[in-house]
């Protein structure tokens, strides 16, 4: 049986009961075995809302090996507190940094290129602080170490200086916040990844679906964390308004960006189709983006 | 039998603990003063953790001079009569054992091992005459002191000159262990990186305009100590001046016994060109209270102690000279002010000052050049002016946003003022002070000229409803097809010329957006809305 058919047999109650890890309906054996495409925890905390959907997920060492090089990306764009919902909750990137710790993972290193000032961003943001207690190696972008990548399937860019610790990551785990964007309608996980490119990458606006597609075929993220703790839903990416920010308590987590974000746009009351990169991703056959055929669990933690 | 001594070169004698003591403090205040130096830099909060201007505040000079320009000087600047009161009682200790700048110019000046003449040139009182044309100017509201100050000075030079090619010295050589061709030292690179940047290194790589220019006149004042040793404060410093006065009644004071017998070992040790060789006309206010003098001599007839007579030698400016520089100071206010930037209701579009800068007036009579301002900057934006405020705005801070722009919640440079000419803002009152407007240039401008969609002056507006809006057109290309695109606006209730947009914006050379300095919070005229109180 495979898992879209027993999405479709087993429908939203089923997922229900699976969430709260009760009694099947069918084998809990297959059940146990199943992955979700994506799991969507909701739960007033952070730390323990991600915990749970990490472990509905089939747990971090499902992702992570003993010994790995992981990379967290989370965006650290801007230089606003957590409240004001535009960087990456820092609860959320300290409980993955402790959960691929745990899971045996060498050294995770966070790290991300801001618009604003990075140290500022780095502080006020919340995420240097809790990382670094939580273990990660969170360091500031250097310019040294971007090099000029091959996107072969690119159809807007050829290559483009990517920064070299993704490149030489064992693993990498993308953590994007939920939020409003003036182009892009909003940022979520596609988007994320402007973080990691170098030189003059303002230009990519100017054909940004198709770029941000083109990156993803370079930058295969693990696992993806959607952070929808709080959300921004206007004036983004940066806010600054708490009028904006709505809080939703949610984590999503899935290992197809595609997935995530087209979740990620029913947050906004949008459908994932509406947000052009997901339908430039779904034209150039990158992952599904039809919600109704995926196994979504959704988990109260 | 003769002296075998007197063929033999001059054995040194032993140092003195009292000269110990004092290198030891000139160490430690010239460490001080470099550690906060490099304190004075962002880092990631809107506080700094230190007094990074604490020298400047201890400067009487800037406290006078600003006290005179302005009428009023900051609250921390009072500190420095704390000074003012010890030189009152110990002469100038503070050249001798506390300025960094005479630290090192001692440094240099101990360099020098040969002798182009062993006789002091006997100048210092061109000291007191610029002193007397920067205060007499002062008076007339011309603020050139910090031009001169040698804290000010060196701040200037470290921040805009010295620091930034340092910086560049050692990037560059990491660049290279960076190399492809040596990937053996890319690991040791990779900690002396880490090492370095968290120690010494600035976060990033400072670019100052002038900044060949700061290092080369700071090199010349170190290296005047090869013509002549501490040459700038013997001869040039006008701090040293003002507290030279007012040693003038000093009780500190260096006595010789019966048994000195001139032979001059002591002209040689001396530091500031005191003269003590000659049993009288020993000027205390040139001393430094070095107590080089007390080691060679060798009759051991020096000695220091405290004393209520009157100095030997009284300092004598001459009435005319006197008189000739204050004239030359009050003369310089009417040659510098008869400038075109000044003819009224002619505001200078590219002279953006940073966020509380005073009405610019009265932020002349303040600023004092320091570059205070420009070291903390954030995103390094604010740079040195040359001629752009005139020649008594010269090295002020201007902020140019292609190089970095304004970071919204940042307010460090009114927090390192040292003068208040940068007002220190609550961060609500930053984020709501305009010091430009922001324009579009159509002509650049890619949803505008190229129709092709950009929107990275919106991304980065940073106020909560954002300054740039779009109007949402569907154009034509050149193939008649239709484009949709956003072609941004600025709002002028809601702009506050932070810059961003200009700093990043994607067309490259000059940008399809740029601040200027019409509508800033600080000018009534510098406006161009009848209405110009808006939301803010």
């Amino acid at each position: 049986m495979r898992r879209r058919d027993f999405m479709k047999i087993s429908g939203s109650g089923a997922a229900g009961l699976l969430a709260a890890g009760a009694f099947s309906p069918f084998s809990p054996a297959l059940a146990a075995t199943l992955r979700p495409d994506l799991v969507v925890a909701h739960g007033p905390q952070p730390d323990r809302a991600t915990r749970a959907a990490i472990e509905a997920m089939g747990g971090m060492k499902a992702f992570i090996s003993k010994g790995d090089v992981v990379v967290i990306k989370p965006n650290i764009g801007w230089d606003r507190t957590p409240e004001q919902a535009a960087d990456t909750n820092p609860v959320v990137v300290a409980t993955l940094v402790a959960l691929c710790l745990e899971a045996g993972a060498k050294t995770v290193k966070v790290f991300d290129r801001p618009c604003n000032d990075p140290r500022r961003c780095y502080i006020q943001s919340g995420i240097e602080p809790l990382a670094k207690a939580a273990g990660a190696d969170v360091s500031h972008v250097d310019d040294r170490k971007f090099r000029e990548v091959a996107i072969p399937k690119g159809e807007a860019i050829k290559s483009w200086p990517l920064y070299i610790d993704v490149l030489e990551a064992d693993k990498i785990i993308n953590v994007p916040i939920a939020k409003h964007h003036g182009l892009s309608r909003l940022t979520l996980s596609f988007k994320n990844w402007m973080g990691v490119m170098g030189g003059t990458r303002g230009r990519i606006h100017q054909n940004i679906h198709e770029t941000l597609v083109d990156l993803s075929t370079v930058i295969r993220p693990t696992l993806v964390v959607l952070d929808a703790v709080r959300i921004l839903t206007a004036n983004g990416p940066q806010g600054g308004d708490l009028k904006d920010v709505k809080k939703l308590d949610t984590i999503i987590a899935g290992v197809d960006q595609v997935a995530v974000d087209s979740y990620g746009a029913t947050l906004f009351g949008l459908k994932g189709s509406e947000l052009g990169v997901v339908a430039a991703a779904h034209r150039r056959g990158i992952g599904p983006v039809d919600l109704d055929k995926l196994l979504i669990r959704k988990i109260e933690a | 039998m003769t002296e075998p001594v007197a063929r033999t070169k001059r054995r040194k004698p032993p140092t003195s603990k009292t000269v110990w003591a004092r290198r030891l403090s000139q160490g430690a205040f010239l460490l001080l003063f470099l550690f906060l130096f490099l304190q004075t830099e962002q880092k990631g909060a809107d506080e700094l953790g230190y007094p990074a201007k604490l020298f400047l505040d201890f400067d009487p000079l800037l406290f006078l001079s600003t006290l005179l320009s302005a009428h009023k000087a900051a609250a921390a600047l009072w500190l420095s009569l704390v000074l003012l009161a010890i030189t009152a009682v110990l002469g100038r200790v503070f050249c001798g054992w506390v300025c960094p700048l005479g630290t090192l110019n001692n440094m240099v000046g101990a360099m020098r091992r040969w002798h182009l003449t062993d006789r002091p040139r006997g100048w210092f009182r061109l000291k007191y005459f610029l002193l007397i044309a920067l205060l007499a100017g002062s008076l007339f509201s011309l603020q050139l002191t910090g031009i001169f100050d040698p804290l000010s000075l060196t701040v200037r030079s470290l921040s805009l000159g010295i620091y930034p090619a340092f910086n560049y010295a050692v990037n560059s050589a990491l660049d290279a262990a960076y190399q492809p061709g040596f990937q053996g030292l890319t690991s040791a690179a990779d900690v002396a990186n880490k090492v370095l940047q968290d120690t010494v290194l600035a976060f990033r790589q400072p670019y100052f305009r002038q900044g060949a220019l700061m290092s080369l006149l700071f090199l010349g004042i170190l290296g005047l100590n090869l013509v002549e040793k501490r040459f700038w404060c013997r001869y040039l410093c006008p701090l040293g001046a003002l507290l030279g006065l007012t040693s003038r009644f000093a009780f500190l004071k260096r006595s010789v016994s019966e048994g000195c017998n001139t032979c001059g070992l002591c002209d040689k040790d001396c530091q500031g060109a005191a003269s003590p060789g000659t049993k009288d006309a020993w000027l205390a206010s040139e001393c430094f209270y070095c107590f080089n003098c007390d080691d060679p001599c060798p009759k051991g007839a020096v000695s220091f102690g405290f004393s209520a007579k009157k100095a030997p030698e009284a300092l004598d400016l001459g009435r005319r000279n006197v008189i000739a520089s204050a004239l030359t100071g009050v003369a310089a206010v009417a040659v510098v002010r008869a400038n075109p930037i000044f003819k009224p209701l002619t505001p200078q579009p590219d002279l953006i000052r940073p966020p509380g800068a005073l009405p610019e007036r009265e932020f002349l009579e303040r600023c004092v050049k320091c570059g205070e301002c420009m070291k903390v900057c954030t995103t390094g934006g604010l740079q040195p002016t040359l001629w752009e405020a005139g020649l008594e705005g010269i090295w002020s801070p201007v902020l140019v946003p292609r190089i970095g722009y304004c970071e919204y919640n940042c307010t460090l440079c009114g927090q390192v003022c040292p003068t208040g000419a940068i007002r220190r803002l609550s961060l609500p009152e930053k984020q709501k002070t305009r010091i430009g407007t922001a324009m579009i240039d159509k002509g650049r401008c890619l949803p505008y000229a190229h129709t092709t969609p950009c929107i990275v002056c919106e991304e980065v507006c940073p106020t909560p409803k954002k300054a740039v809006w779009f109007e949402r057109l569907t154009v034509q290309n050149r193939a008649g097809d239709p484009v949709e695109v956003k072609q941004p606006h600025v709002d002028l209730d809601l702009c506050i010329g932070c810059g961003i947009c200009e700093a990043k914006c994607p067309v490259m050379g000059r940008p399809a957006i740029y601040v200027f300095s019409v509508g800033e919070s600080r000018s009534k005229d510098n406006q161009l809305l009848l209405d110009a109180a808006g939301p803010y």
